[in-house]
């Protein structure tokens, strides 16, 4: 339904295409996505937001144990929700070219 | 991510050493209380990464240009949050409510200002409109508003008066009514002197008839939109109801309860409205919940 509405508000802009699709390639930070969707911080973050309101991505925080392991500190990932992949599917139909512009993550095990 | 990258070059540290230490608390006053330490938390850890060297090409190119869009990036997503949250605390409430009545009186009266010119003759045909054509519509219209009023849903557990503000719940009630109605009215007189102004014009004394339709529709169709709207509020806050629900099955012989349910997003109660209303006094059942279920209720408590 959210989808449909995003669609039909023409709310699925060319940015929001692009981010959907970075996360489903496997970018699930914000500088990752802003590294490689090239956009700026004043874009992504807030489309961020605004799509986990929507309920098209959904955010967790990192294991705490493991980022202390590793010496670093826990991170925040953004992860597509079910709508989310309907709306990054619908998305990618719509812009065959986002398929090129941005590549798979290294080691993305989707 | 388990791998660690090189350092960057100290004076690109030291600039994002500055975002961090004095950017971040700045900008985090425009988040929410109960938001912020995650926003910052996750800006803190977004810099580390940065700072050891997430980094490519396009970045060691422009510094300074780059630390101003974090920068920007940064203050822009605390005032999305901030907007947002606000937005979304005030969505539905009374003070919303009035605000845009207010600010639709406000525009209205700024285009009749602007279509007639000048302050004296916009006050000559508002009076002229008050008391040749308004006030023989609106008298009977506010009399059969009030009439055909829609009743106040019965609290189901009714206690002493609750005082939740500087006035007593009911007070408050009355008073947002009162206001809402007034305002109302004001904007349906504007609306309706807005839409005479062309039609007199072109019509001349003609125009009158239509004139007055016209103010029996907008007058009649804003007081009840007015009054069928104070009864989906919450009797604690005033605030919208929203997330209606449908319960119990329709029954085959009309005696057992079926209807819809609807919550008060601050947690306060629900409003249960019957899908017959019949005179064996179905009325619409304000039941107001224990502040301990506050937190099952409240959209606050939601991811």
């Amino acid at each position: 339904m959210i989808l449909g509405v995003l669609m039909n508000s023409g709310k699925l802009s060319h940015t929001v295409a692009i981010i959907l699709k970075a996360l489903s390639l496997g970018y699930q930070f914000g500088f990752d996505i802003m590294e490689v969707t090239g956009l700026p911080s004043g874009t992504v973050y807030p489309a961020l937001r605004r799509l986990e309101r929507d309920g098209l991505v959904s955010s967790n925080w990192e294991a705490e144990q493991q980022a202390l392991q590793e010496q670093r500190p826990a991170r925040r990932y953004y992860t597509l929700t079910r709508p989310g992949k309907e709306a990054e599917a619908t998305a990618t139909k719509r812009y065959p070219l986002l398929s090129r512009l941005i590549p798979e993550k290294a080691g993305n095990t989707r | 991510m388990s791998e660690r990258p090189a350092p960057l070059p100290t004076d690109r540290l030291n600039r994002l050493s500055q975002l961090d230490r004095w950017l971040l608390p700045v900008a985090s006053n425009l988040i929410p209380r109960a938001k912020r330490s995650d926003w910052v938390k996750e800006w803190q850890a977004e810099f580390w990464y940065l700072r050891h060297g997430e980094c490519n090409a396009r970045r060691q190119r422009n510094r300074v240009v780059e630390i101003l869009s974090l920068a920007r990036g940064m203050v822009a997503d605390a005032a999305w949050i901030g907007m947002n949250s606000l937005r979304e605390s005030k969505r539905g409430s009374a003070q919303s409510c009035l605000v845009q009545l207010a600010l639709s009186c406000v525009a209205c009266g700024a285009v009749e200002l602007f279509y007639e010119g000048s302050w004296r003759s916009l006050l000559n045909v508002f009076f002229r409109y008050f008391i040749g054509r308004f006030m023989l519509v609106a008298l009977p219209a506010i009399f059969v508003a009030f009439a055909t009023m829609p009743r106040r849903p019965r609290k189901c557990n009714r206690g002493q008066a609750r005082v939740s503000g500087m006035l007593p719940d009911n007070a408050r009630w009355n008073l947002f009514l009162t206001v809402k109605v007034g305002l109302s009215l004001i904007l349906g007189f504007l609306v309706c002197v807005l839409t005479s102004l062309p039609v007199g014009k072109a019509l001349g004394h003609n125009g009158d008839w239509i004139d007055v339709i016209v103010s029996t529709i907008v007058l009649t169709t804003s007081l009840r939109l007015a009054l069928d709207d104070q009864k989906h509020r919450c009797q604690r806050c005033l605030r919208l109801l929203r997330e209606p629900v449908r319960l119990g099955p329709p029954s085959y012989n009309l005696l057992d309860w079926n209807g819809t349910e609807l919550v008060c997003a601050d947690g306060h109660g629900s409003l249960q409205v019957p899908e017959m209303q019949g005179s064996w006094c179905w009325y619409d059942l304000w039941v107001e919940v224990d502040p301990s279920w506050h937190r099952s209720f409240s959209s606050e408590t939601c991811p």
